[in-house]
């Protein structure tokens, strides 16, 4: 492979070339209720060409190698069609590494049988209570090939698994329709999903428990958010805005958005880190070929880094830090998030809730969205806090922040930071779903608006 | 592919063959330049299987591979439900618009112009917007061919405008996103640069809002929002399972006697029109809503089958997926009310046209709670200015039955085909 990759981009006249190639083989699961929708193995092939011109960039992906010389051609070609400001890449050392997938229990050793006999068993236990109209489960795993050699001389094999479970179970008491969902897994194999019976418990109860919750009221509340919804908080309020493709054309948000700038208090540190083993967004090497750190974003309340590729680091006279991604062959690579969490604080989750007079307590995530200066984050559930205590259910809201703004509005931080990857992913542009982990500890947010009813 | 068909005809009883081949260019801008230009050249297979009665399935993009492709196949239909259907034989296919041949020749150059002419009119109104312009164009070539002897394959072509104008002021970012799509090839540039600077001058000034109730109007970008709900609720797998609200209530009222909803594959260039659905079954329209009254649910054939009930030709999926029920093109009709007798309609009311957020509630109950991306006061009949970090709540089942009025003007959305739409009411809190 290797030497069929270097000759090709030897073919390239450009200044800078690069060619992907990737195979995976995917098996996967999926029951709704008593119906096993689809079961089985899949297998993908192709590749993707990048060539730099002067001022911008032509992209091919493909699935048949036989046309490879014209594809070569076109995309040299219509690399030459930007016009304007100069495309520059920060220098990153030249790479020849082959990184082999970890995973205690290959799945591809697994036979289908077994896999369906422990789904079914999930998907039994989800189906079981007396108001679940139905359940749905997604198991998937994967195996990745991804090989990337550029014109620079860096070539990497990168091998990894996957192996993924969504649970959720589905709720019905007349009209009203309730589900609470519960998802593991990350990088890794067939051993990050057994012996989950105890996560497919939790939903189901949850799901019968959400019927007798109330619909909340719209408003201000001062908010607790468990780790789930802390870490979604963390990719969606900051993660994104610290993209720095986002950023690095625009010099009216360069200017709003300068290192130094004070979003929080002293107590908030958000981090990006890929090389963390296990993680839904772990890597060694982005889709650039280049090594993946420890980035902060945010640290003692300022804003001190942010997320870039070879291209957004040049132009902004930063080092790069390994943040190109794209979801498969098919896209190029675009500055992307891994794993993105809060640092743990030093208040344990009851000190935060017994310090409220009135608020509500949310858990769970049903997702969550931003416009780089607003942003949503959806709990599955909630308990309104009186008086320090949590007293009754609520449902159906959503929490919504200002990016600059809300961060301020955080006065606690929890001694208890877990990440979560879960089935899903995070969408930017075309690309979606990209595996990432999100995290934290609880943290408290005051005078957040709350939509319901 | 008569091979595969042949090659795995010799294991199982019966079998269907999903070919895709696909072209895509795209021209993208950034920071109002000609930043990239991508392409694709994909293939795919999918080969469903009846064997033992039961369903298989398998997918490569690499003819190398049909091997794989055949044993996967016959080994997931170990585990597969029981077929509760036949494929399809060939049948009277009528044509359906779909393919379009000026987008097949029209040039990178020229995609490149349109999106120049496009972005070179917002500057001129608003030379501090920094856009970013998408224009795509995609030839798709969709084969089945099966056991039962339907060999059927049809063209289909995409032209795609889309632009997203920004700006970051301190305290205050605002985006303005428009997008067209069709089958059919059009310049879409001035139209779409147009309704860019429409909303851009209504979001030159803020307004405050309260927390409370209010009448409010979802643009036609908008109510996306809204349908997925309802289209969820109409899907033959959800009614199969009883978890949607709709499913006691065919042939009743569900919504305002104003609303009439078609879902319709023929229709001309629509942005899902097609020939056949994904199991080769002629396309047709299918009512939905008939002035408030619930016609009909949508199938494929195995989920047809469970509620022995026919297909309605609403098979969805791509050649790594199994078919399963989809709306195509949904188009809703229209009322006779302008936008601006809309607007001196409202004392105190809002405009909602982008929203973030959808998708992420109860939405099996019709339920939302969305941040207004893009929204507008309006006060004594009168747009006051944008509204912000304000959320709207609100079922989607509730406000189809408290319609004040409909819009005379409808737009394609995606493949949904609407008609703007003012509520009674809606909550907001701020």
């Amino acid at each position: 492979m290797r030497t069929h990759l270097l000759s090709c981009l030897n073919k390239i006249k450009a200044d800078y070339a690069e060619i992907r190639y990737e195979e995976r083989v995917v098996t996967y699961i999926h029951w709704t209720g008593k119906e096993l929708e689809s079961i089985g193995t899949s297998k993908e092939k192709g590749g993707g060409i990048r060539v730099k011109g002067k001022a911008g960039w032509s992209f091919l992906s493909f699935n048949n190698l036989d046309d490879l010389p014209s594809y070569l051609h076109l995309t040299t070609k219509q690399s030459l069609l930007s016009k304007g400001i100069p495309v520059k890449l920060a220098s990153v050392p030249i790479v020849s590494r082959i990184v082999p997938g970890s995973a205690r229990k290959d799945p591809r050793q697994i036979d289908l049988e077994e896999k369906y006999r422990l789904t079914s068993l999930y998907n039994q236990i989800l189906l079981s209570g007396p108001e679940i109209q139905t359940s749905d489960l997604r198991y998937v795993d994967v195996y990745i090939v991804k090989y990337f050699a550029n014109s620079e001389g860096t070539y990497i094999k990168q091998e990894r698994f996957y192996t993924l479970l969504g649970m959720a179970s589905i709720a019905r008491r007349g009209g009203n329709i309730q589900s609470a969902h519960e998802g593991v897994g990350g990088t890794g194999g067939y051993e990050l999903v057994e012996n989950q019976e105890e996560k497919a418990e939790k939903a189901v109860k949850r799901a019968s428990q959400l019927l007798d919750a109330e619909p909340a009221k719209g408003g201000r509340y001062t908010v607790v958010v468990d780790p789930e919804l802390s870490g979604v908080f963390a990719h969606e309020a900051f993660g994104h805005l610290s993209e720095a493709d986002f950023l690095f054309e625009n010099e009216r948000l360069l200017d709003i958005m300068k290192l130094g700038r004070r979003f929080g208090s002293e107590i908030l540190n958000i981090v990006d880190e890929p090389p963390i083993p296990g993680e839904g967004g772990f890597y060694l090497y982005d889709d650039e070929g280049v090594a993946a750190g420890k980035t902060y974003l945010i640290r003692e309340g300022k804003l001190v880094g942010r997320l870039h590729s070879r291209e957004t680091a040049a132009k902004m006279g930063e080092e790069p830090t390994g943040n190109a991604r794209a979801i498969s062959y098919e896209y190029p690579p675009i500055v992307r998030m891994s794993n993105t969490y809060i640092e743990k604080g030093e208040k344990s989750k009851e000190e935060m809730i017994s310090e409220v007079k009135e608020g509500i307590y949310a858990r769970g995530f049903r997702g969550g969205q931003t416009n780089l200066e607003m942003f949503t984050f959806a709990p599955e559930e909630g308990y309104i806090i009186k008086d320090g205590k949590l007293t009754r259910r609520i449902r159906d809201f959503n929490l919504t922040g200002n990016i600059f703004t809300t961060l301020s509005q955080i006065d606690a931080v929890g001694n208890d930071l877990v990440l979560f990857t879960g089935p899903g992913g995070c969408g930017k542009n075309d690309q979606s779903p990209l595996p990432v982990s999100t995290g934290g500890p609880h943290i408290r947010i005051r005078e957040l608006v709350v939509g319901g009813r | 592919m008569e091979n595969i068909l042949k090659m795995a005809l010799s294991k199982v009883e019966e079998a269907e063959i999903y070919r895709e081949d696909f072209q895509n260019t795209t021209v993208s801008f950034q920071s109002n330049r000609l930043k990239a230009i991508d392409n694709s050249f994909g293939q795919g297979i999918g080969l469903r299987v009846i064997k033992n009665k039961k369903k298989g399935f398998s997918s490569i993009t690499n003819l190398a591979d049909l091997k794989f492709l055949v044993k996967s196949a016959i080994e997931s239909s170990r585990f597969g439900e029981i077929a509760l259907f036949k494929f399809p034989t060939s049948s009277k296919i009528s044509k359906v618009k779909c393919f379009d041949p000026a987008i097949l020749s029209i040039s990178v150059e020229k995609m490149v112009e349109e999106g120049e002419r496009a972005i070179r009119a917002i500057l001129e109104e608003f030379p501090y917007l920094q856009c970013e312009a998408q224009i795509d164009k995609t030839i798709l070539k969709i084969s089945i061919l099966n056991s039962s002897g339907l060999s059927f394959s049809y063209k289909k072509s995409f032209y795609s405008f889309s632009i997203y104008a920004f700006l970051a002021r301190e305290g205050d970012f605002l985006g303005v996103g428009e997008e067209e799509a069709s089958c059919q090839y059009q310049d879409w540039s001035d139209l779409i640069a147009q309704r860019v600077v429409e909303k851009a001058r209504l979001a030159q000034k803020n307004a405050a809002i309260e927390t409370g109730t209010y009448p409010v109007i979802f643009t036609s970008k908008a109510m996306p929002v809204i349908f997925a709900s309802l289209k969820k609720g109409i899907n033959g797998k959800l009614i199969q399972k009883k978890v949607s609200p709709l499913f006691p209530k065919l042939k009743k009222q569900v919504t305002s006697p104003l609303v009439s909803i078609v879902d319709d594959a023929t229709f001309p260039y629509g942005k899902a029109s097609s020939p056949v659905d994904g199991e080769g079954i002629p396309s047709r329209r299918n009512p939905i809503i008939e002035n408030g009254i619930l016609k009909n649910f949508i199938y494929d054939l195995q989920t047809a089958g469970l509620m022995k009930t026919q297909t309605t030709a609403n098979a969805a999926r791509e050649y790594d997926t199994l078919p399963s029920p989809s709306t195509t093109n949904f188009i809703v009709a229209p009322g006779n009310f302008s936008m601006e007798e809309m607007i001196k309609d409202i004392k105190e009311g809002l405009i909602v046209d982008q929203v973030i957020g959808a998708g992420q509630s109860n939405t099996l109950m019709g339920e939302f709670s969305v941040n207004l991306d893009l929204g507008f006061k309006i006060e004594k009949g009168k747009i006051k200015g944008r509204v912000k970090d304000v959320m709207a709540t609100g079922n989607i089942y509730e406000l189809l039955n408290n319609i004040r009025g409909i819009g005379e003007k409808t737009q394609f959305v995606g493949s949904t085909l609407t008609p703007p739409f003012y509520f009674s009411k809606i909550n907001i809190a701020s």
